[in-house]
């Protein structure tokens, strides 16, 4: 019982985490894509091309790896409770 | 207002410290005299510094509890400081699957090692006791022991590197929340917050221009 009590609750926990730190992880993309163009603006800029600029920065972020690896939230502290359990018993 | 501030903050930093320091495990350099069994009957208090049951039990308000007594030596200070030796008693109790999470669930295997490694005669068998936890007399409450490993030495003194990484992590973790927390009022409240503030300039520029009207208004009765 106390053990699906912690899968549970663990996982309702690591979720949250999941979501802000995906969160987080967007909003730090979105703001270095921003950056990038407004340090040096190619020849003819204007907002249309910047908004397209950072479109495509964003859906290259959201099928990159980086994003695949804030899933390993969900996998390490698994990953730490076996590890505790084998060496402490 | 400062004052209030300041003692809030003080207290957390108490608690939160007190917390760490009944959770963290600590390793003394121990004697191991003799096991026991008691029967203990919690009190509604002490109950919370009690883990439960052993994992594959069920919970009842009465139970036998598992000591350990040892003579062991005396620190303080966070054992920087070492004194001479002194009693103590441990309990050793599973914490399972829940707080704190130690994961353990070989009770009666440590307490088999324990009495396995009793030593009453010289040359002594020192011992180090892994525990987390408070003794407090007045409460009837001891610290658990979690593992038991030989000591090289009497003088032997542990350095508790897993406490350092775990510091280290819980640092980092605090950090990273820190810095999540920063961008998120940068780039979500702060912009909503502009614009409330720039609304509220419009609206305020309105009614001060509405109200200049009507005293413009006002002010083509009075006499020039």
């Amino acid at each position: 019982m106390q053990f699906v009590r912690l899968v549970l609750f663990g996982f309702l926990i690591l979720s949250v985490l999941y979501m802000c730190i995906s969160l987080y992880s967007r909003s730090i993309r979105r703001e270095k894509l921003e950056d990038e163009w407004d340090e040096n603006p190619p020849e003819g800029a204007s907002p249309e091309k910047r908004a397209s600029f950072i479109l495509d920065g964003m859906t290259k972020y959201e099928s990159g790896l980086r994003k695949k690896l804030i899933l390993l939230v969900f996998i390490i502290p698994p990953l730490v409770v076996g590890a505790i359990i084998y060496f402490i018993n | 207002m400062r004052n209030i501030r300041r003692f809030v903050r003080i207290a957390l930093f108490v608690i939160v410290a007190s917390w760490l320091h009944y959770v963290m495990p600590q390793q003394d350099i121990a004697r191991i005299t003799s096991t026991e069994i008691i029967r203990s009957d919690f009190s509604s208090f002490n109950r919370m510094f009690y883990a439960q049951a052993d994992s594959g039990s069920v919970e009842n308000p009465t139970r036998d509890l598992r000591l350990i007594n040892t003579e062991r030596k005396a620190t303080y200070f966070f054992g920087l400081i070492r004194g001479g030796n002194e009693t103590m008693v441990y309990r050793n109790e599973d914490t399972g699957w829940i707080y704190p999470p130690y994961f353990k669930f070989d009770s009666s295997d440590l307490q088999a090692e324990s009495a396995a490694s009793i030593s009453t005669t010289e040359p002594y068998d020192w011992v180090v006791i892994t525990h987390y936890g408070w003794r407090l007399r007045w409460a009837s409450i001891y610290p658990n022991a979690v593992s038991v490993r030989p000591a090289p030495s009497e003088d032997f003194r542990p350095f508790p590197w897993l406490n350092m990484v775990i510091f280290a992590l819980l640092i980092a973790g605090l950090l990273f929340l820190r810095a999540m927390w920063r961008q998120f009022r940068e780039r979500t409240v702060d912009p909503l917050a502009d614009k409330v503030g720039d609304q509220y300039d419009h609206v305020s520029a309105d009614i001060s221009e509405r109200k200049g009207r009507v005293s413009r208004w006002l002010g083509t009765w009075r006499k020039k």
